[in-house]
């Protein structure tokens, strides 16, 4: 037997995150003790007509969640239960809602920072109608082998531990919530463990008092002895120990209390818990309760520390006066089962990776680039360009090697509002569209019209470079087998009107005094087409291939770098637009050719 | 329980309808002066000018001066401004009407578990404290206001006649609606007083402590809540309570000047376990301290490198019971590397760690505090398998 959770209990939680952990907790205790989950609902208004997945075992459970507890309580009726997980400023109303709900039989509050009136109102709202008003700040009620409410208990290892699986002889209340979980242990340890504990919270009036637990654990036949752990301030001890002292009771109480310290400190000082407070005339010390324990007749041990031997010593007697049996442990505990990751710390299990990477890690307290810290890339000065190398090439490239990479992204960053890609990105900035996907449209347009020549200038300039051709080879050879010569040619530029950006790009780079055997390749290969045809000149995608592929990059990283670049002037057009609110634009109608066939008549359907 | 000063309780009990004398609240003598030109009665009443700040005994200390014209009080508030007594120095002075009285009476509404209590007496000032039998109680259910007649007869109970005892019953019951209203756990006024100008009872002097947990609904509180025990909070004190209030979960410190066994223990009610070991086996705690609820890491180290900045320990318990929920390996990652800072500042030398604690990844926690050894930390190490407080008793051994 326990008292006031048992195997009948069916909760609600009230409240968001906090109420989810603890349902979490109680489902492992349900495992644990080979029950279904006793949480039947949740009542969170933002979240109402959604599910909350709650692990049990190795599978989740999705429990509802309604907008009260009245629709939680129609839909299950079984529920007789609540726990209050809501924010002070609310918990009232949320636990009120809760009492006047006529299948809710008992409410547990752990919400913290409670004001006291509120918490006096409840107490006496839920006697008025004969319930339970648990708390606040309680941190729950837990029935060994039957129910848990919150998260009282600790981690699945500790219910094992403190063989939570099974009854025993021993009833618990107190305050604190630590202490709670430290007094279970302890009964598991030197005695046969609990038949219920409650914390009623650490405040100067919680809803329900040593006394009303003290009385029901007397008229539960399965506890024995009840330890209670009090603190300085309020009277409950004292009333516990006159409720003892009345007559002869059926079970043995032990207690302890601390704040005997507040006699050497300073008065006025403030404790952990709000009830942690010497009266006005110094009623309610530690020693004044401690005094009233032992004169009513109760075990009480001079510390905290003795509290172990002062129980065995209980529970011995208790065996001997055959008052209990010595428990039998089952044979078998369910094991919760290991996430993939404590499975994995544990090396109990190999999981083959979906991703492998070679170039940055972040799991650290900083991303490291191929093996460097962030900071300290910048702290010794290290820029952009070589960050690019170590995640492109996974290399630390030279100071002058950047100082290209630099050039070549400042002379691509953007090419004026007409080209494809700005066009589109301006285009879509005008339809209202989000940057992300706008300066995506324009990145769509790199490919082999705009832009996205380079990575396929720099293969067949290398492809020429690496087989020593001539150009005439490889003239006669890319008119064989590949068709116009990629980085070759410009829609508007030519030898009598030069690019500015490759003149410029070409003049730095052979300034460097570099073999630049590429760049070298492709210049001929322009004296040879362009005398061809104007036009035909080595544009600005085949100029930073060519270099991009002397300094040592991947051909296929080549790309990267004009769509790094030009991402740059997207950016820009996009937040241009948005600055101006430019409006929807559209074709004209002149600017089309409409070549489609005339107006006609639709044919009948076959 | 917050103590709030006599400026804002009185405003309080005025907002209630009880009659305070006139006040003013001033942080300079200048201030006072141009008052005094824009108030009649501080040019017309004798004046009481009282130090505005949670100390006691401020009649001894010269921080009351009764009797004043505006002048003088202008002169006593220059004289008090930023004096220094102990660790408060005075910023604020209170100065009050006198009102010219006889009799002095009591009036008290206390937080009792069952609801409240209102308290009188038709005696007042220091007198009431030797009568306290004097002293007549109307016990209120939470909920339950008081009824006209349950006040007159409580008013009678205590002895007022005439009219005095419709006055007195009004007067309590104004209290009550204070109380009941502004959320406070109590109220004194001592001395009531008859104002022989015009017959009314008026409250002379106030002493308020609100519930601090229901700031929430009252957005007018704007007054600040006066240190509990006589000092001021320390910087230390003051950063961890910033801290507190922005987590989930709570760090808590106090310093008590000339210990040498510091605290660093977990949970609202070991805690104070912890430090009554520490006084039972003749140790002197340097400090409280306490952090539970699973607060952040960052938080536990905040509080871990105050209480390693105390002056003059010898040893820091870590003591902790078998926690519900709050993460050891996480917390105690908070405490590991506010122990590295101090070590690196040159803190900690000669210090002896203490750690006892249980709970959600506790292995993984005592391991990492184990670990300190090889780092040059004086740190031994238990878990659950030892009593809460065995700790404190192998710190102290002599």
């Amino acid at each position: 037997m326990s008292i006031l959770a048992n195997k009948d209990t069916h909760v609600v939680i009230q409240g968001g995150a906090a109420g989810v952990n603890a349902a979490r907790r109680m489902a492992e205790f349900c495992y644990l003790i080979k029950r279904p989950l006793n949480v039947e609902a949740f009542v969170y208004p933002p979240d109402a007509g959604k599910t909350n997945e709650i692990p049990y075992g190795s599978g989740l459970i999705a429990i509802p969640v309604y907008k009260t507890v009245a629709e939680a309580t129609k839909n299950h009726p079984t529920i007789n239960t609540s726990l209050v997980y809501i924010g002070a400023d609310r918990a009232m109303k949320g636990a009120m809602e809760a009492l006047d709900d006529s299948h809710i039989k008992v409410a547990s509050m752990i919400t913290e920072g409670v004001p006291e009136k509120d918490a006096k109102l409840l107490g006496a709202h839920a006697r008025k109608l004969g319930k339970v008003f648990n708390g606040p700040s309680s941190i729950g009620i837990i029935s060994a082998g039957a129910c848990r409410l919150g998260v009282i208990g600790g981690a699945f290892d500790n219910l094992v531990l403190s063989k939570l699986y099974r009854e025993g002889s021993f009833g618990v209340i107190t305050k604190s919530g630590g202490l709670s979980n430290e007094i279970i242990w302890i009964c598991s340890q030197f005695a046969d463990g609990i038949t219920t504990a409650i914390g009623i919270g650490g405040d100067a009036y919680p809803g329900t008092d040593y006394v009303s637990y003290l009385e029901m654990f007397e008229n539960d036949p399965q506890t024995k002895a009840v330890v209670i752990v009090g603190e300085m301030g309020g009277d409950l001890e004292e009333r516990a120990a006159e409720w003892y002292g009345a007559k002869k009771r059926r079970v043995k109480l032990i207690g302890v209390v601390s704040g005997f310290c507040q006699e050497s400190l300073p008065k006025g000082m403030k404790f952990g818990h709000a009830g942690a407070k010497e009266g006005m005339k110094g009623e309610g010390s530690a020693r004044s309760k401690s005094d009233a324990l032992k004169k009513s007749g109760a075990i009480v041990p001079a510390t905290f520390g003795a509290l172990g031997p002062a129980i065995k010593e209980t529970y011995q007697e208790l065996l001997k006066s055959g008052q209990v049996k010595e428990p039998v442990e089952p044979a078998v505990l369910p094991k919760l089962p290991k996430s993939v990751e404590e499975a994995m710390r544990a090396d109990e299990v190999m999981v083959a990776p979906l991703i492998r990477t070679t170039i940055s890690d972040d799991r650290g307290d900083e991303p490291c680039y191929d093996g460097y810290p962030a900071s300290e890339l910048i702290n010794k000065g290290y820029e952009i360009p070589h960050v690019i190398g170590l995640l492109w090439d996974k290399r630390l490239i030279s100071k002058q090697e950047a100082e290209i990479i630099k050039r070549i992204m400042m002379l691509s960053a953007d090419h004026g509002p007409c080209v494809s890609g700005a066009y589109a990105t301006i285009l879509a900035a005008c339809a209202g569209i989000g940057m992300s996907q706008a300066v995506a449209a324009g990145l769509i347009m790199i490919g082999p019209r705009f832009g996205g020549a380079v990575t396929d200038a720099g293969r067949w300039f290398k492809y020429a470079v690496d087989n020593k051709m001539n150009v005439d080879e490889f003239l006669a050879y890319m008119k064989k087998n590949v068709g116009p010569v990629p980085g070759i040619g410009h829609r508007v530029k030519s030898l009598r009107n030069p690019d500015k950006r490759v003149k410029e790009l070409v003049g730095y780079v052979k300034s460097l005094n570099i073999k630049t055997p590429c760049l070298d390749f492709a210049l001929q290969v322009e004296q040879v087409t362009a005398a061809k045809k104007d036009n035909l000149i080595l544009n600005v995608d085949g100029t930073m291939a060519a270099v991009l592929v002397d300094l040592g990059f991947p051909v296929d990283s080549l790309n990267g770098f004009f769509i790094l670049s030009r991402t740059i002037g997207l950016i820009g057009h996009w937040v241009d637009q948005k600055r101006q609110d430019s409006r929807l634009i559209r074709l004209f109608d002149y600017l089309v050719n409409y070549a489609a066939p005339k107006r006609r008549e639709v044919p009948p359907l076959k | 329980m917050a103590k709030v000063l006599e400026g804002p309780g009185m405003g309080l009990m005025k907002k209630w309808g009880i009659h305070v004398p006139h006040y003013v609240v001033v942080t300079s003598a200048d201030e006072l002066a141009k008052l005094g030109q824009a108030n009649d009665w501080m040019k017309t009443s004798k004046l009481v000018a009282k130090a505005h700040e949670a100390l006691g005994s401020r009649f001894k200390l010269g921080l009351v001066k009764v009797g004043l014209d505006l002048k003088g009080a202008v002169a006593a508030t220059k004289e008090m401004i930023g004096r220094q007594v102990g660790s408060i120095m005075v910023t604020q002075v209170i100065v009050s009407e006198m009102v010219s009285h006889k009799e002095e009476y009591y009036c008290a509404v206390k937080s009792t578990r069952e609801g409240s209590e209102i308290l009188v007496a038709n005696c007042g000032g220091i007198e009431v404290e030797s009568n306290w039998d004097r002293v007549k109680r109307l016990c209120l259910e939470v909920g339950q206001a008081p009824s006209p007649d349950a006040l007159e007869t409580l008013s009678k109970d205590a002895g007022f006649t005439g009219a005095l005892t419709k006055k007195m019953a009004d007067f309590a019951g104004k209290m009550f609606t204070c109380f009941d209203n502004e959320d406070a756990q109590y109220l004194e006024v001592n001395p009531v007083v008859v104002r022989e100008s015009d017959g009314e009872l008026v409250a002379l002097d106030a002493v308020t402590l609100l519930d601090g947990d229901a700031k929430f609904r009252h957005p007018d509180w704007n007054f600040q809540f006066a240190a509990e025990f006589g000092r001021a909070y320390s910087k230390d004190e003051m950063e961890v309570m910033a801290v507190d209030s922005k987590i989930k979960g709570s760090v808590k410190f106090i310093e008590i000047p000339g210990g040498d066994t510091a605290m660093l223990p977990a949970g609202g009610g070991a805690s104070v376990y912890y430090s009554d070991a520490v006084v039972a086996r003749g140790g002197k705690l340097a400090n409280y301290a306490e952090y539970s609820g699973d607060p952040p890491d960052w938080a536990v180290e905040v509080l871990t490198e105050k209480v390693c900045s105390l002056p003059g320990i010898k040893n820091i318990i870590v003591g902790g019971a078998i926690a519900n929920f709050t993460d050891v390996k996480k917390t105690f990652g908070g405490i590991i590397n506010g122990f590295r800072k101090a070590k690196s500042d040159g803190k900690l030398k000669g210090v002896k760690i203490w750690v006892r604690r249980g709970g959600p990844r506790e292995k993984e926690g005592l391991d990492a505090m184990r670990a300190l050894k090889d780092e040059g930390f004086n740190i031994n190490v238990f878990d659950r398998n030892t009593p809460l407080t065995d700790i404190v008793d192998k710190a102290l051994q002599k």
